[in-house]
């Protein structure tokens, strides 16, 4: 819930609630005065009454009195208490029932106790009550909604160097030779959540920087001692007193240093697509590319009896060349390398999109973890690089890469245009 | 007539001479004799591939330092010069730039641990013939070298003999005995690369990555060798030439003239 809508709602609640309990006792309070009035009247009238029996020694006619309505019964006994309360009576002269107002007394005329009820009608008061009330609680109504008014324009426009520090920080890219674009304002809170993140943005770039130079450092100075195993295993190979044991120790060895160098080389070109130093470009053509491609893989594939069903269109994209080579290796290893004896690879190339799917023992796999770095399944011989260093350049490049499971087929998919889709 | 006796210093200037002069018609006859310069500040590392090519009947000098290296430059030709581009007192691109100055005509071979696209270009540009990324397999290294010397010295000959094989490098054609038999690309390539390392162990990895360079990450594809291999002494064998493959127990293959 956004912040502006949390405090509308609640203002709402309070404003809403407050002009709804005060409008309410304000009623009460009028209604009460009102009753009050009335029930003096009555008194009044009362009075006039007793004194129209004292003077004439009769009950005065029940029209006696205007706009009231006076009624006597017979009772047994007077018990001479007063009692005011609220009724209904029905109105003969604007022929209808009306809320009205009565005082019921006991008063007592030549020995013969009589029941005496003065009613008097609550309409007009009532009818003034309400204009009162209207009459306050509409314009009230009218500022609260003003206010509220007011304070959405006054939030929205208050808030909008938050926003743009949002839409600021979501663009910003470690990446990016650009940096964090800071935001100008007045406002002290802001602006100083501003300076925080500016701050931030060029400790993060800083960081990453001495991260990704730690990481090209320590790969190139491998590089050299591997040299030395590299060519001190070349030199046993030679000797000539190899037995089986030694050679299969030999062969070992080799396995190791060349996985060690493979896992050197995909760090230091994942460096690289960082830095963007593979920024050659050139107008490729990827159908000739995959064919070319797939020469080269094709005793790889043969051998395992994987069947490979290729559709491709022509196809074309400027781009770097190196980079579009790995990219297509990397598909074509992951979907050999990962398939099973017998197994489906199906390459599709249409004039935007590219895409690899290949059968697997591994059921659908997490498309949040499998671009991350050495992410692999357990039976996997590789690094686990190859995946991310394929995202790498996708995000370079800013080609689409999707993953998908249907079918029992993984599908990996580019798409070489997104960014004119966007 | 006094003959003074020479000094330490003359006999082994004449003694090099003569080296200099033996290696120069030695390699007329044969190209697989040559003169190397090893500049690597590396120890392990310079003595593997001294040891490597002089097991071969090449000779070789080395150079640990910038300083060493221009010195050896300035008295010697040399057919190849390896050359590590860091080395402990400057930069080894500083030497290429001097001997190109100088219009040298000695190979040079760029051997680095930066796979730097950049540095290669520099490198190619100012007159090296070739780069190669650390770490390296020696046979590998020691192909490289050839085809650098063979490409500086038999100009317009294309032609590689080895007893009855004859490889025809532009045309990528094999003869045995004169009559053509065909070979596939790879294969091609891997005769090349055995012929160029006869004598020598080649590991099967060394061989894969020969073949698919840095793609050669499939932890399969050193079975593929074992199938070209087989492929390939079966055609040759079948033409008419004596199978000269040794296997080495599951560790690689060795080409023997025998």
């Amino acid at each position: 819930m956004k912040l502006f809508s949390r405090y509308n709602r609640l203002l709402l609640i309070i404003s809403f609630s407050g002009l709804l309990i005060i409008g309410f006792l304000f009623y009460r309070t009028l209604s009460y005065y009102l009753n009050r009035q009335i029930d003096d009247d009555l008194l009044e009238e009362l009075m006039e009454v007793k004194e129209f029996m004292h003077d004439k020694n009769t009950l005065p006619a029940p029209n006696f009195f205007e706009d009231l309505i006076v009624t006597y019964h017979k009772v047994e006994k007077a018990s001479g208490i007063k009692t005011f309360s609220d009724t209904i009576y029905y109105n003969p002269q604007k022929r209808h029932q009306e809320s009205a107002r009565y005082l019921k007394t006991d008063l007592t005329l030549n020995g013969q106790p009589y029941r005496v009820l003065v009613i008097a009608s609550k309409a007009e008061r009532e009818e003034q009550i309400q204009s009162i009330c209207l009459i306050i609680i509409i314009p009230v109504t009218f500022l609260l909604i003003a206010i509220l008014l007011v304070n959405r324009i006054m939030i929205t426009r208050l808030w909008l160097p938050f926003r743009q520090l949002v839409k600021n920080i979501k663009t910003f890219n470690v990446n990016d030779e650009v940096p964090f674009e800071p935001v100008v304002t007045e406002v002290q809170e802001f602006s100083e959540l501003n300076e925080a993140v500016v701050t931030m943005s060029l400790k993060v770039k800083s960081d990453y920087r001495e991260i990704k130079l730690f990481t090209e450092n320590a790969s190139h100075e491998m590089m050299t001692p591997l040299a030395v195993i590299n060519s001190k295993l070349d030199t046993m190979l030679q000797s000539n007193i190899l037995g089986p044991e030694e050679s299969e120790t030999l062969a070992d060895l080799y396995k190791a240093t060349s996985r060690i160098t493979k896992l050197n080389q995909s760090l230091l070109l994942l460096v690289k697509i960082d830095n963007n130093l593979l920024q050659e470009q050139e107008e490729i053509n990827i159908k000739e590319l995959i064919e070319d491609k797939l020469l080269f893989f094709y005793e790889l594939i043969s051998k395992r009896n994987i069947i490979i069903n290729t559709n491709l269109s022509s196809s074309s994209v400027f781009t770097s060349r190196h980079l579009v080579e790995i990219l297509v290796n990397n598909l074509f290893s992951n979907a050999i390398r990962h398939n099973y004896d017998g197994g489906l690879i199906n390459v599709v190339l249409s004039s935007n999109d590219l895409s690899f799917s290949n059968t697997s023992h591994n059921l659908e796999l997490d498309q949040q973890k499998i671009f991350e770095r050495f992410y692999k399944d357990t039976t996997s011989e590789g690094a686990g690089l190859g995946l991310s260093i394929l995202k790498q350049i996708c995000n370079r490049r800013h080609f689409s890469l999707k993953y998908n499971y249907k079918d029992d087929l993984h599908i990996f998919q580019i798409s070489f245009n997104s960014e004119h889709n966007n | 007539m006094v003959v003074q006796p020479l000094s330490k210093k003359e006999v082994f200037i004449i003694l090099e001479k003569m080296r200099l002069l033996q290696t120069v018609f030695k390699f007329i006859g044969d190209i697989s004799n040559m003169k190397v310069l090893i500049v690597e500040d590396e120890d392990g590392l310079r003595k593997s591939i001294d040891q490597y090519l002089t097991a071969e009947g090449n000779v070789c000098d080395c150079a640990s330092t910038y300083e060493a290296a221009s010195q050896k430059l300035a008295i010697y030709d040399y057919d190849c010069i390896l050359l590590d581009l860091t080395l402990p007192d400057g930069e080894g691109l500083e030497l290429l730039r001097n001997l190109k100055k100088r219009n040298k005509a000695d190979g040079v071979l760029i051997i680095s641990a930066r796979n730097s696209i950049d540095q290669k270009i520099e490198g190619l540009s100012l007159g090296a013939d070739d780069y190669l990324i650390k770490p390296f397999y020696l046979s590998e290294l020691n192909a490289r070298i050839m085809a650098i010397v063979r490409r500086r010295n038999f100009n317009g000959n294309d032609l590689i003999h080895f007893n009855e094989i004859e490889i025809n490098l532009i045309a990528k054609e094999i003869k045995v005995k004169n009559l053509p038999v065909y070979f596939t690309r790879k294969e091609f390539d891997l005769i090349l690369y055995f012929i160029a390392n006869k004598n020598k162990v080649i590991s099967r990895a060394a061989a894969a990555e020969h073949i698919w360079g840095d793609d050669a990450d499939m932890a399969d594809s050193f079975d593929f060798i074992y199938t070209h291999i087989k492929n390939i002494r079966k055609k040759l064998t079948d033409a008419g030439s004596k199978d000269y493959f040794n296997s080495v127990y599951g560790v690689g293959y060795k080409f023997i003239d025998a």
